[in-house]
């Protein structure tokens, strides 16, 4: 009997049911669609964030350096816990005098290379490559090669084009398939050549042979990290060395920023799918309270009641689930073969395929189910306790007027507190809960904002529609219903704080990129050794060679890095002299702790600025003195201030003044060099001055860090870009939150827009009032959205700093972007209510119950 | 000249087998400022014929003529308009909007044809005061009692100074007294205002008000009486009179 009765309501209110079922299919379809997506997203992430670095998890090399079998690989891939692999042959190759330009008078632009055979599927999975023309390399290709930018301006040569290198079997041709952009980890000088590892092995005469393999791993967590290096030990012997990238590393700590904020997008994901649900089932529950009460009346218990919720909530929840579970992989699946291709042109990033677990499905299905249940319990509960006769009166629409639970607006302002003292205890892990925390927090307390803001709101849409009254209709419309519009404006709310959030985080990370760069190497030339970072390999020049180009007309100031290797507490630290004065002025450090006041104590006494790496590998910190090896025993140095700059972040680094250098080291070689023209020098003249004095110094390459530096820019901006589009797809779930409400709303009122229809209102005029109301609700979401936005950002930007620090920046695009995606969604989503409001023939509508 | 004219209106629902003969070739008249009352057991179709003379909804077969203007000659647009401007309707239920308040309740067809909201309001208060709600402007329909609620619709259905007003069961959910109440002011709606109503009703006490009852049954007229004020047992039901 009950559930006859369930399937009539189910099959006679076809439109609702449908409806419904779609919250449903909706609501799982996002959780489930979202949560496989992420996975995939978060292994290319990380592998970005590595290849960035030019840093993997794990490098397994011979202890002897030799090559060794290439069949290594199949003893530690099945590793669990190892998420990529990728084997390579590494081999340097010296050139011969003049092999390229076949000229003894100039000097040879490139002297060395180093060759690397990849894989080109493995490679990718590992660390990323950003090809910037051309294309990557691909299996079976044979004498193709993939260069740098740099060592193509030296070659002159395009993708296409061959160029030849020295090997065991006498010169060999490659032809040049794709270039690699400038990139930190590939400065000029230090050219790589990526082949094929077949080929790197023919030409090498090593078949068979790798003399690498790197490992990523698929978590951040420490005890995991180190069982998994030493199952890698125990599969690969004694005879291999196993290097790990180093707990406490900036890279560590970035990839688990970003894992925390992918598992936040999952819970949000949850949030809102679950948010969808239990909005829609709610409403329609609620609407049937006449009908309760008349069963009631009739002698129906409340267990009947509730049992009749009960079994139309399974029925939907069930078919809903399960039509959400498959299009939630058509989803997932679907979106990354659509973004894969972009993804990996324009962020440079390559996406695997679908990942779903058991875990997931689990939930999945839970809270499908679970939420469509108790959704339409609780209101059912609520209306079986209405009397049989207060639940007959003449049905009319039920209004809300003002919000009911007091209650749940104070445990809102609770949350709100609690989110902004997770900000000020600093700790990353409680930043992000904060945020959950804020957000929900906002949900409770929305439905109190919501009158005041509409009213706002409702003014412009006034001037909009001006003289047609429809604009007053749509802000009662939504403020009748306080709760059922806050909740779902909330939804737009997650949707929208996330474009505002991730706009602030990566403003402010380019702002901050951005402004290392420029300081490090900003200067309008750079004198590049070959290699950058590995200073003691380097040939610098005597102190004459930066005298002389100040002498250059129109030279405002040159600045130079000097090299030393020293050692604290028996670790080995690469020192660098700088000249405290022209330093600052023409490159400059990002300090961590202490500040520009540092450099004096440099010149003034034995003081040191060190960086991240060195504070972790001595042990040390700010303020502390420490003895540091000379030629002629220790010395003992303070620690001034705590800084690097974007040469020097990864290596244990400390600065001191190039006096003390040549004091207590005796070395004053420069072997990094910058120059800043005067503002309004002759330029061309300058730079042929300058090009002129280096011929003689062959072992630095000149470029000019203006456009080396917008390269880079440009790239990161790229991939920005693509993290932003990403983010807007993001917020397409709030989309279909709207559109639920306002279908139901429109069914909710047939016979009001009936009588309007009866008293004079056009068919146009219908329409309009849905999509005002949906403007309305767009806009009421809008504002709740850029609200957490700016303050989730604001946490992210700051939560991020204790690994990261980086000035914020206020997020304008971010929040424009909002603001369209917000009212684009707005009118969507009143586009098919809207339809379906001004098609109703009043007749039917009027005779509508 | 009569202001509504119908001629062998029929109004057939559904096809086939399952068709329903709601109207059948009714023709009626009713003159300005006349006051007539439709009755009828349920089902009979007093509602549809109301709906065909309102225009809000279109006849199978046969013609509507209001104040000369045959309404199958109009589109939805200027059936829209012909009812915002000409016709004036009250409902059982839902006749009022929830979250508006009485004033703009009954300034609701003036404000969709693009009056100035401060005239259509002007207007709307006159009205509200002329059926005695002059002190509840503000109030929105759930603080006004059923009564209440439909004197606001009376007034929403008079603010454009309408010709005809078409009721449907205005008195259908309310008390004795309620009910006395509406149909006094729509017999002042006929008198004083000149302007002509079409009452549907199932309560003979009702229907005596108006100065002429129509009987259907099953879709057809099968009576029609003409109240005179002399009759003596409607004399002692409106003492105004
Ligand atoms: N949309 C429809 N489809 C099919 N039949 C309909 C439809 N609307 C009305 N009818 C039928 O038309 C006939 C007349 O209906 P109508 O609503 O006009 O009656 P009524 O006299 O107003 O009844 P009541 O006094 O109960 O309001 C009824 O038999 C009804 O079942
Ligand atoms: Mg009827």
């Amino acid at each position: 009997m009950i559930i006859q009765m369930a399937f009539r309501y189910l099959t006679g209110r076809k439109l609702r049911t449908v409806l419904t079922t779609l919250a449903v299919v909706f609501g799982v379809l996002i959780v489930f669609g979202m949560n496989i997506l992420i996975p995939s997203l978060l292994q290319a992430f990380q592998a970005n964030v590595l290849a960035a670095s030019g840093l993997v998890d794990i490098t397994v090399t011979s202890v002897t350096g030799e090559a060794f079998p290439a069949e290594l690989v199949n003893q530690v891939s099945g590793i669990d816990g190892i998420s990529a692999w990728a084997p390579s042959l590494d081999r340097e190759i010296n050139l011969p005098a003049d092999f390229y330009d076949g000229n003894s008078a100039v000097a040879d632009r490139i002297s060395a290379i180093a060759l690397v055979g990849i894989d080109p599927q493995a490679a990718p999975t590992v660390r990323v490559y950003h090809i910037h023309s051309g294309r990557f390399l691909e299996a079976g290709d044979t004498s193709a090669a993939v260069i740098s930018q740099s060592m193509a301006d030296a070659l002159g040569v395009q993708p296409g084009q061959s160029f030849a290198l020295p090997t065991i079997n006498g010169v060999v041709h490659l032809q040049v398939a794709g270039i690699l952009p400038l990139q930190p980890r590939l400065l000029p000088g230090n050219e790589e050549v990526l082949v094929t590892l077949p080929q790197a092995q023919q030409m090498t005469g090593l078949q068979g042979k790798i003399n690498i393999i790197d490992l990523n791993m698929s978590t951040t967590d420490e005890a995991r990290r180190r069982s998994i290096q030493q199952a890698v030990e125990g599969a690969v012997g004694p005879q291999y060395h196993v290097g790990v990238l180093p707990a406490g590393s900036d890279v560590l700590a970035s990839v688990k920023l970003a894992q925390a904020a992918f598992t936040m997008l999952g819970f949000l994901a949850l949030f809102m799918g679950g948010f969808i649900i239990f909005n829609t089932f709610r409403t329609i529950v609620a609407e049937r309270r006449h009908d309760i009460g008349m069963l009631r009346a009739v002698g129906a218990s409340r267990r009947t009641i509730v049992a009749l919720i009960l079994v139309e909530g399974l029925l939907q929840g069930v078919i809903g689930t399960v039509l959400g579970l498959l299009l939630g992989y058509l989803l997932g699946a679907g979106v990354l073969q659509l973004v894969g291709p972009t993804m990996t042109q324009f962020v440079h990033v390559q996406v695997g395929g679908p990942l779903v677990s058991p875990g997931l499905l689990l939930t999945t299905i839970l809270l499908g189910v679970g939420v469509t249940v108790l959704s339409g319990l609780i209101p059912a509960v609520q209306a079986s306790r209405v009397t049989p006769l207060e639940a007959l009166r003449p049905p009319v629409a039920e209004i809300e007027y003002g919000w009911k639970s007091r209650a749940g607006f104070i445990a809102g302002m609770v949350l709100i507190a609690l989110a902004l003292l997770a900000i000020i205890s600093q700790q990353l892990s409680l930043v992000l809960l904060g945020g959950l925390c804020l957000l929900v927090g906002l949900v409770l307390v929305a439905p109190a904002l919501v009158w005041p803001l509409s009213s706002i709101f409702s003014r412009l849409i006034t001037l909009l529609y001006a003289r047609d009254g429809v604009a007053q209709l749509a802000e009662g419309n939504l403020t009748r219903q306080p709760t059922r519009s806050a909740i779902t404006a909330s939804a737009t709310m997650i949707g929208l704080a996330l474009i505002v959030a991730g706009g602030a985080m990566i403003a402010s990370l380019l702002g901050t990129v951005t402004d290392i760069t420029r300081k490090s190497l900003g200067s309008d030339y750079v004198f590049v050794p070959p290699s950058i970072g590995l200073w003691a390999s380097d040939i610098g020049s005597a102190p004459e060679f930066a005298d002389h180009l100040r002498a250059v007309e129109g030279v405002a100031d040159v600045s130079t890095l000097r090299f030393a290797s020293t050692q604290v507490k028996g670790q080995p630290i690469s020192l660098l002299g700088i000249d405290p004065v022209t330093f600052p002025r023409v490159s400059g450090l990002q300090f961590q702790q202490g500040d520009e006041f540092a450099y004096r104590a440099l010149a003034q006494e034995r003081a040191l600025i060190v960086n991240g790496a060195f504070l972790a590998a001595t042990g040390s910190k700010m303020g502390d003195t420490v003895a540091l090896a000379t030629p002629d025993g220790a010395r003992t140095y303070r620690i001034a201030a705590v800084g690097a700059d974007i040469l020097n972040v990864k290596v244990t680094t400390a600065y001191v003044s190039q006096a003390n250098l040549k004091a207590d080291f005796g070395k004053q070689e420069d072997v990094f060099i910058q120059l800043n023209l005067r503002p309004g020098a002759d330029s061309p003249a300058a730079e042929q001055k300058i090009r002129a004095l280096t011929a003689g110094y062959p072992q630095f390459k000149l470029i000019a860090g203006r456009t080396y530096i917008q390269d880079l820019l440009q790239q990161t901006t790229a991939a920005f870009v693509g993290l932003f589009i990403m983010l807007i797809f993001l917020a397409l779930p709030s989309l279909i939150a709207m559109l639920n409400t306002l279908a139901i709303g429109v069914i909710e009122r047939t016979r009001e827009i009936g009588m309007l229809r009866a008293v004079g209102a056009t068919r146009r005029q219908i329409s309009r009032l849905v999509v005002a109301e949906a403007l309305l609700l767009a806009a009421l979401g809008t504002a709740f959205g850029l609200l957490a936005g700016l303050y989730l950002g604001y946490v992210m930007v700051s939560g991020l700093g204790t690994i990261f620090p980086m000035a914020y920046s206020f997020p304008v695009a971010g929040m424009l972007a909002a603001i369209a995606v917000g009212l684009i969604f707005g009118v969507l989503a009143a586009i098919i209510p809207a339809r379906q409001a001004a098609r109703l023939e009043v007749v039917q509508a009027l005779r509508y119950e | 000249m009569s202001l509504v004219q119908t001629q062998n209106l029929t109004k057939i629902y559904g096809k086939g087998e399952t068709a329903v003969t709601a109207l059948n070739r009714i023709n009626v008249q009713v003159a300005a400022a006349e006051f007539v009352a439709i009755m009828g057991p349920s089902g009979c179709g007093k509602s549809t014929l109301l709906y065909l003379i309102g225009g809000l909804d279109r006849p199978t077969d046969g013609r509507v003529i209001i104040d000369g203007q045959a309404l199958e000659g109009l589109a939805d647009q200027g059936l829209t308009e012909l009812r915002r401007r000409k016709i004036g309707f009250v409902f059982q239920f839902f006749n009022l909007i929830p979250v508006l308040t009485a004033v703009e309740n009954a300034a609701l067809p003036l404000t969709l044809d693009g009056v100035p909201i401060k005239e259509a309001r002007i207007r709307a208060t006159e009205w509200l005061q002329r059926v005695g709600l002059g002190d509840r402007l503000r109030s929105r329909p759930d603080q006004l009692s059923g009564g209440q609620q439909q004197r606001v619709a009376i007034a929403r259905a008079l603010v454009a100074e309408p010709a005809l007003v078409l009721a449907d069961e205005p008195t259908g959910n309310l008390d004795t007294r309620a009910s006395d109440e509406v149909a006094g002011l729509l017999r002042q709606v006929a008198n004083t205002w000149g302007r002509a109503v079409v009452m549907v009703t199932h309560d003979p006490r009702i229907a005596a008000y108006a100065d002429r009852i129509i009987f259907l049954k099953d879709g057809t007229m099968v009576d029609e009486s003409r109240l005179t004020p002399a009759t003596a047992e409607t004399t002692a039901m409106w003492p105004g009179r």
